[in-house]
């Protein structure tokens, strides 16, 4: 790392101990929050001297992995290989839905979000080599849940159809929301690597989901007359969700008030936005 | 966290008869944005955490957003790690929550 990482020469530059975000205008809230330098120096903050998610030095050692089980282990390639089912979705969905964006600033933040994702993908391909499997794409092929794959072939319809609020409502808000919930409770159990993979993941989720509920949000406030036919498309996709939460579940083997605490986050996203 | 006396700017709130506390804020770890405003923001440390009277959870991503202030109904907020915007209001209970505002 060169003493330039160290500096506050790049940190959003605010030399005035008296500033506060919360008294930022609206507009220069987003205009910061969507910008690819805000992006970069809050992921430099928590994934610094991390490599493929987790500290270096663990790199060469998967700790972890000689404790599991056989039975365990398996679970974990499982749930993986379908992280990595949702990542790919997640990484098309981002960088489709760049072109149909309706403003620079969410195009910005977009991009961003495409980086994450890969990331995302790349760590988890990773992961599952550190578990043993030669060929992360053929076992991922082997092991995605059928109805992930459903969800991710009507996402990507609805990005290539250039239907904006259908897209975001898909991808960052309900795809997002799946994630981050799943991503949250199996960090609760997971081994420490990939906790700590988990816990990188999660930290950028929290920016896409809440990009796309506040930038859904605007959009419902100023088209109201959009609320029903989302609402429309949520019912139609929350079949798909309930059937991914509920094999996700069954693969990390939750006990029922995590599995309720999965929904949860979800439901509440819905009810914020009126979306029910 | 220290009382001193500062000028806060966040948004004025619907004013009270008591004076509002204010609050030095120290890094809590959070590593979430750009480092001006990590103190401005922590983690939920679970059961044996508390909220102080400058803090409140965000809805949406559920970090805890801090002020330099008290805060009160009707303060406005920005949770930076999750692009949120938010007002305080009063839950049904009494306790101070918070709103999204889209």
């Amino acid at each position: 790392m060169s003493p330039e990482h160290d500096s506050d020469r790049a940190d959003l530059g605010h030399p005035d101990p008296e500033f506060d975000p919360h008294a930022l205008n609206q507009e220069d809230f987003l205009n910061e929050v969507h910008s690819f330098e805000f992006w970069f120096q809050a992921v430099e903050g928590y994934l610094r001297d991390r490599p493929y998610g987790h500290a270096e030095g663990e790199q060469s050692s998967p700790v972890g992995v000689a404790d599991l089980g056989q039975s365990e282990k398996d679970s974990l390639i499982t749930t993986l290989c379908n992280y990595c089912v949702g990542e790919t979705a997640a990484l098309e969905g981002a960088s489709g839905m760049i072109a149909i964006a309706p403003n620079r600033h969410s195009k910005i933040f977009l991009a961003t979000q495409v980086a994450d994702e890969a990331r995302h993908l790349e760590v988890f391909l990773h992961r599952l080599r550190d578990l043993g499997i030669a060929n992360p794409e053929a076992e991922i092929e082997r092991r995605a849940n059928p109805t992930l794959l459903v969800f991710k072939r009507r996402l990507l319809e609805l990005v290539r159809s250039g239907d904006w609020s259908a897209a975001l409502l898909a991808q960052n808000v309900i795809l997002e929301s799946m994630e981050h919930s799943a991503f949250m409770v199996h960090a609760a159990t997971a081994d420490p690597v990939t906790a700590e993979i988990l816990d990188g993941v999660m930290k950028d989720e929290r920016r896409h989901l809440g990009f796309g509920e506040n930038d859904l949000g605007r959009l419902l406030a100023d088209h109201p007359g959009n609320r029903a036919r989302l609402a429309g498309i949520r019912g139609e996709l929350d079949g798909l969700v309930l059937a991914v939460f509920s094999r996700a579940a069954d693969d990390l083997a939750t006990d029922r008030s995590m599995r309720a605490d999965m929904g949860r986050e979800y439901l509440e996203t819905m009810d914020r936005l009126g979306l029910v | 966290m220290n009382n001193q006396a500062s000028t806060d700017p966040i948004t004025q709130a619907v004013t009270t008869e008591e004076p509002r506390r204010t609050f030095e804020l120290e890094d809590r770890g959070f590593r979430e944005v750009p480092k001006k405003w990590r103190k401005f923001y922590r983690h939920w440390e679970g059961e044996d955490d508390w909220l102080g009277p400058n803090e409140i959870i965000c809805p949406v991503c559920k970090v805890v957003i801090r002020s330099k202030r008290e805060l009160r109904v009707g303060d406005r907020l920005y949770c930076m790690p999750c692009m949120s915007r938010m007002v305080v209001v009063e839950a049904q209970d009494g306790s101070l929550a918070t709103e999204v505002i889209y």
